[in-house]
Parts: structure tokens; C-alpha cells; sequence
């Protein structure tokens, strides 16, 4: 389906009232000028009424007898539609051309003087008409004085036809005046159309519309702050891909390099070793790989939803997974979380950061090092800490540690430096402080995430 | 020929110290900045392959540090770093070449050797002088069109002679040219490469300068 235009709507509507007012107002003058035809025309006959009595009063009274039927003369064209009769004493003396020779009261039992004095609607001949009968003086004079309801009816659909004809001929300029005002009552919308088709994909800067309405502003605004969040989002993503080829590429380089001395090599211990080092550099650059992803899904993905978890034997199986790596180095690993402490938590990612904090304790405390990972509760929070007895850290690397892929220079480790951001990123989304410092118990990093526990 | 390898990163740094020597080179490996500048200032290296994101001094301060010392090696930048504005830094901080990870070792070993023949004034790959031929990329040695078997010292030694020809070596530098670190130096290894070398090439190729070294005269242009 077509979208209706806003433009065509307001249109419409606008006729459709001006017209509906306009009915209205010829309905309203229709019903108010028939009644005050109805009085204007009534007073008419009962004056015209009055005047035949008096006049007739002096004719009888004059005794001229000779031609009393004289039709009296048709002087307008409403004439024909108006007629009088005078009876006297039961004999019809005057009348206009048009009246009939019967009365137009319907006489009663005891002749013409049974009609009531007053106005009535009588059928003449099929024809209605509005009459007023009055008696004479005498009561042997009776005039009637009559109208055809018809000639009411042709005057009141005058009057009313008089007030509908303009709108016939207004409605088509109204028409075009009202599609010029609306057309430039949305203009702006139109223009903010024109600017956004003319736009380049990639251009994100904020839409400016000179004079745009209010009504305009607050779309204008949420138009602009989603083109700030794009723009954002894809700043991320362009900065995200820019520092994956970046940090791909030593990775990579090694694993051709060896490859190559393998494929090159004739010694046999130097081609297995060549080849046990290309092997590595693969599982270096897949974990790279993966840490990305994990970063990239965190950093791209809206708040996980948190249930309650135990997070004592969330660690007891996170720290199981990464035991071995220890063990390779014959590090000492302890876990102190017995008893089970509920928080709030997402556990797939919850898992994710514990193996992150005790992998990286791991790897960057020498061989036959301590580590220990103990879950408590101090007053007011659980605390989940990771201890070890490595090199620690300095001030300065503390304050960079959770910068993407950075990591202490010279530790000979092959961390892809990207742990921290993860760790960092996943405490953040839990809403948990994080705090890195020196282990008072083991003299190497501690890192301490408390979750506040209601009181 | 003798180049110093700086590179932090551990399976890279072995690779490419791998692949080198079996190229022919012999690679010194130094795993952060302030050992590189060190070795480049007390050794003469024939070149370098310096990686930029070294611990402890960046890739690009040894490089400059290294150039106000008035060491004029040729360096060979082999870095992640890749965009243009890097490039033209690195290029102007005193690199001689650039090359962005990852890198074919054959490819690495040509642009080392172009830059070490550039550094010594020679315009092509192949060195010859007085009838003899040595091939660098192909390691190996023709007199009068027939190919002279040598052994890798012996190479090395012709090399580095040839290279500076119609300068004397003093057996030092010789030594330095010929091994790295690690390797051990019998008292009287050059004489006896020399003696091999004269017995293969004939006597009067490579000349002896009494007390000081070794000379190979440079090849007079034809009269």
C-alpha cells in the first residue's frame, strides 16, 4: 500500500471541515429563516386580512351592490401565489383571481361562521395553503386570506441556496490556497528528506536543518544522537579490525618464518623444532583470535542478564580448567572458596574472567610460583581475590594494564595483552569494582573484585 | 655475513634467526632495545633487522641513538606497524628499509643483501675481482667460468675481502665477520681459511699486509 501522503491528509481534512462547517451553516440558516419567514408572512396575511375586513365594512355600508365579484388585480409575481375571499353573510362578495369559489375554511355544521378566526394549513385542490380567516365587525363579514405553502418553500430555498452557491465556487480556491499553506507548512520535512537522501553512506555527522520547526527539533534530535551511536559503534569496529590486523601480524610472521625453516631445514631436531614452534604460534594466534571475539562480543553486546550463581564453585571449576598450565610450571595453586556465596551474575562470563585473572597469574609468575584465588565476604561485599607470587607490577603498568593489548614488555610471555581489557570489560558489565595492587600475602599482583551485598 | 636481529617476540625471533643461517648469515639475537644499541655500538655488524615495539627502549630511539653515534650499517626496519606516517618515520629516523610483518625469509635475506652490497658502493648482486666470481644469493664462488667448491668460512672470509676490497681487514675484524656469538675462534683460524682459500683461488688473490691483515686488491679497470 501506498504511504498516504501528510500532505494529501491535511488536505483533505481541511476541505472536508470547511465544507462540513459550511453545511452546517446553511442547515442552521435554513431552519432560523423559515421560521422567521413563517412570522414575517403570517403577520402579512393577518394584516392583509384586516385591511379587507375594514374595507369591506364601508362597501357594504355604501350599499354598491352591483359587481362585488370583481377579481382584484394580479399586481406581483408572488400575486398568483397569494388569494383572498370575502363572504358576506354566507355569499362570497370578493376574491382574487386565483382563489377558488368555495371558502377556503372548511365551513362546519352551521356554515362559514363555524370556522375558527386564525391561521390553518388547508388542501385546495391538491395544493396547500397557509390561510388566515377573520370576521368582519359584523359578524356576517368573513375573509379569508390565503398563501401557498409552496411559494413559502421556493423563497426559503432561496435564501438558502444564496448562502450554499459561494461555497461551490470557494471550495476549489480553498482548495488551492489551503495546498499552497500546507505545502509550505511541511517544507522543513520535505528539506530534511532532500538532506538525508542526499547523503553519503558513511557521513555521520550531525543533520543541520536551517529553521526547522519545533515539532521538527526533538526528531531532529534523536535522528542525531543515532547518528552519533552509529558513528561510535563504527569507530569501535573500524578501531577493533585496525589493532586485530595489527596485532595478527607478529603472530602470523612467526608461524610463516618457522614454517619456512622447516620446510628449508635438513637436520631433523632442527625441523622438529621449526615445526613445534609453527604448531605454537597457531595456538598463540587462535587464542588471540578468541580473546578478540570475546572482547569484540562484550564491547558490541547489550548487558547480560544476571541470576543468581554460587560464585565459590563458579571459581572451584574455572580455576580446575587453567590448574594445568600451573602444574607445567610447578606453581603452587590454592583455592580457598568452601563455603558458597550467591551473587548476581552472568556464569559463562563469570568463568571467562576467573580463568583470565588465574591464566594470567599464571603465566606471568616464574616456575614454582604461588598462586591463590580465595572467595569471602568482608563486611558489606563478597570478595573474589587472585593472588601471586610474580614480579607484580609497577605504578606506571598498573595505570595501563586493561589498555587493549597491552602488556609488560620483557616478560616472555606471549600474551596477546588483551586478558585485562576482558577482565576489566566483564567486571564492568557486572557492575563489580575492581582493584589491582601488591599481594601483602604473596608479595606479586592481587587483583580484588567486590560485589556489595545489600545490608 | 654477520647481521644483529632485535625482536622481543620469542617463536619470531627464532624463526627468522633460523631461516637467516640457513640462508648463509650468521644472526646475533638481541630481545630488547638497550641490547641492541649496545652490540650495534661495540660490534661491526654487516646490517640489522630491528623490530619497533622492543621492551625497554623502542625500536626507533636505538635506531636513532644508534645514527647520532655515527653508525652508518644499514637497518632493516621488521615491524607490525604499518601504516604510512610510521613508514615515512621510521624511514627518516634513519631506517634504510622497512618491511611489515610478516615477511618471506628469502625476501628478508635479498633485501639484506642489497643493502649491505649498496652500503659497501657495489652496484651489482655478484662481486668479482681478478678473475674470481662470488654470488652472494647463491653462495657461491667461479674462476674463469668454473665453479670453485668453498667451505661456509671460507665464503664468508671471501666475502667480507671482496666486499671491502682495496682495504686491508685486520684478522680481528676478520674474526668478528666470520663468527657470532658463541662460536669458538681457534687462534688461527683465518690463516688457515686464508691458506685454503689461496690454494682454491691461487696465491695472489688475497695479499698479506704484514702485521696488520689481509687485503684483496680491488679490480683495476680494464686498460
Amino acid at each position: 500500500m501506498q504511504p498516504r501522503s501528510l500532505q494529501g491528509r491535511l488536505l483533505v481534512l481541511v476541505l472536508a471541515l470547511v465544507a462540513l462547517v459550511w453545511l452546517a451553516t446553511a442547515v442552521l440558516t435554513w431552519f432560523d429563516v423559515r421560521h422567521e419567514l413563517d412570522e414575517l408572512l403570517d403577520g402579512h396575511l393577518a394584516q392583509a386580512a384586516a385591511l379587507l375586513v375594514v374595507q369591506q365594512a364601508r362597501e357594504i355600508g355604501d350599499g354598491d351592490d352591483d359587481d362585488r365579484r370583481v377579481d382584484a388585480p394580479s399586481l406581483h409575481r408572488y400575486a398568483p401565489r397569494v388569494a383572498f375571499q370575502v363572504f358576506h353573510e354566507g355569499q362570497l362578495t370578493l376574491r382574487s383571481a386565483n382563489a377558488p369559489a368555495l371558502p377556503m375554511g372548511e365551513p362546519g355544521e352551521h356554515g362559514l361562521n363555524d370556522v375558527a378566526p386564525g391561521f390553518r394549513t388547508v388542501q385546495i385542490d391538491g395544493v396547500a395553503w397557509r390561510v388566515f380567516s377573520a370576521l368582519g365587525a359584523k359578524r356576517d363579514v368573513r375573509v379569508f386570506v390565503g398563501e401557498q405553502v409552496e411559494s413559502r418553500a421556493a423563497i426559503l430555498w432561496a435564501v438558502v441556496r444564496s448562502t450554499l452557491w459561494p461555497i461551490a465556487v470557494a471550495l476549489p480556491l480553498l482548495a488551492l490556497a489551503a495546498w499552497w499553506a500546507v505545502r509550505r507548512g511541511v517544507a522543513p520535512l520535505r528539506r530534511l528528506g532532500l538532506t538525508l537522501a542526499a547523503r553519503q553512506p558513511q557521513a555521520l555527522s550531525p543533520v543541520m536543518l536551517a529553521d526547522a520547526p519545533s515539532e521538527m527539533v526533538p526528531m531532529l534530535a534523536e535522528l542525531n544522537s543515532l547518528f552519533a551511536r552509529i558513528a561510535e559503534l563504527l569507530s569501535a569496529e573500524r578501531r577493533f579490525t585496525a589493532d586485530a590486523a595489527h596485532e595478527l601480524r607478529t603472530p602470523i610472521a612467526a608461524i610463516r618464518a618457522q614454517a619456512q625453516v622447516a620446510l628449508a631445514e635438513t637436520d631433523g631436531a632442527l625441523r622438529r623444532h621449526a615445526l613445534q614452534s609453527t604448531l605454537a604460534g597457531c595456538d598463540r594466534a587462535t587464542r588471540l583470535v578468541e580473546q578478540m571475539l570475546t572482547l569484540s562480543r562484550l564491547e558490541a553486546g547489550a548487558a547480560p542478564a544476571l541470576s543468581t550463581l554460587d560464585l565459590s564453585a563458579l571459581v572451584r571449576s574455572a580455576v580446575a580448567e587453567v590448574a594445568p598450565l600451573a602444574l607445567q610450571k610447578q606453581q603452587t595453586i590454592t583455592v580457598e572458596a568452601n563455603a558458597p556465596f550467591e551473587v548476581p551474575g552472568d556464569a559463562t562470563l563469570l568463568a571467562v574472567l576467573v580463568r583470565n585473572l588465574v591464566d594470567n597469574a599464571i603465566r606471568y609468575s616464574p616456575p614454582r610460583a604461588s598462586v591463590r584465588v580465595s572467595v569471602a565476604r568482608p563486611d558489606r561485599a563478597v570478595r573474589l581475590s587472585v593472588e601471586d607470587s610474580g614480579p607484580g607490577m609497577n605504578e606506571a603498568e598498573l595505570g595501563r594494564v586493561g589498555e587493549r593489548f597491552f602488556r609488560v614488555l620483557g616478560s616472555g610471555q606471549e600474551g596477546s595483552g588483551l586478558g585485562w581489557s576482558i577482565v576489566q570489560r566483564i567486571a564492568r558489565v557486572h557492575g563489580v569494582s575492581l582493584k589491582t595492587g601488591r599481594s601483602p600475602v604473596l608479595g606479586g599482583l592481587s587483583v580484588e573484585m567486590d560485589w556489595p551485598v545489600g545490608a | 655475513m654477520r647481521i644483529l636481529l632485535a625482536e622481543d617476540d620469542l617463536l619470531l625471533g627464532d624463526g627468522v634467526q633460523a631461516g637467516l643461517r640457513q640462508l648463509g648469515f650468521l644472526v646475533d639475537w638481541v630481545r630488547d632495545g638497550q641490547a641492541a644499541e649496545r652490540e650495534l655500538r661495540a660490534q661491526p655488524y654487516a646490517a640489522a633487522v630491528l623490530d619497533l615495539g622492543l621492551p625497554l627502549m623502542d625500536g626507533l630511539d636505538v635506531l636513532a641513538a644508534v645514527r647520532r653515534a655515527g653508525i652508518t650499517l644499514p637497518v632493516l626496519v621488521l615491524t607490525a606497524r604499518d601504516t604510512v606516517p610510521e613508514r615515512i618515520r621510521g624511514l627518516d629516523v634513519g631506517a634504510d628499509d622497512y618491511v611489515v610483518k610478516p615477511v618471506d625469509l628469502h625476501e628478508l635475506a635479498a633485501r639484506l643483501r642489497a643493502l649491505v652490497r649498496r652500503s659497501h658502493g657495489q652496484p651489482q648482486e655478484q662481486l668479482s675481482a681478478q678473475g674470481v666470481t662470488l654470488d652472494p644469493a647463491a653462495r657461491s664462488v667461479q674462476q674463469a667460468g668454473a665453479p670453485v667448491p668453498v667451505s661456509a668460512r671460507e665464503f664468508d672470509l671471501l666475502h667480507a675481502l671482496m666486499l671491502n676490497a682495496g682495504r686491508v681487514l685486520s684478522r680481528d675484524q676478520l674474526e668478528q665477520h666470520l663468527y657470532s656469538w658463541g662460536q669458538e675462534v681457534e687462534s688461527n683460524a683465518i690463516e688457515v681459511h686464508v691458506h685454503h682459500l689461496r690454494r682454491k683461488l691461487g696465491a695472489e688473490l688475497i695479499q698479506t699486509v704484514r702485521g696488520v691483515g689481509y687485503m684483496l686488491a680491488r679490480e683495476q679497470a680494464p686498460s
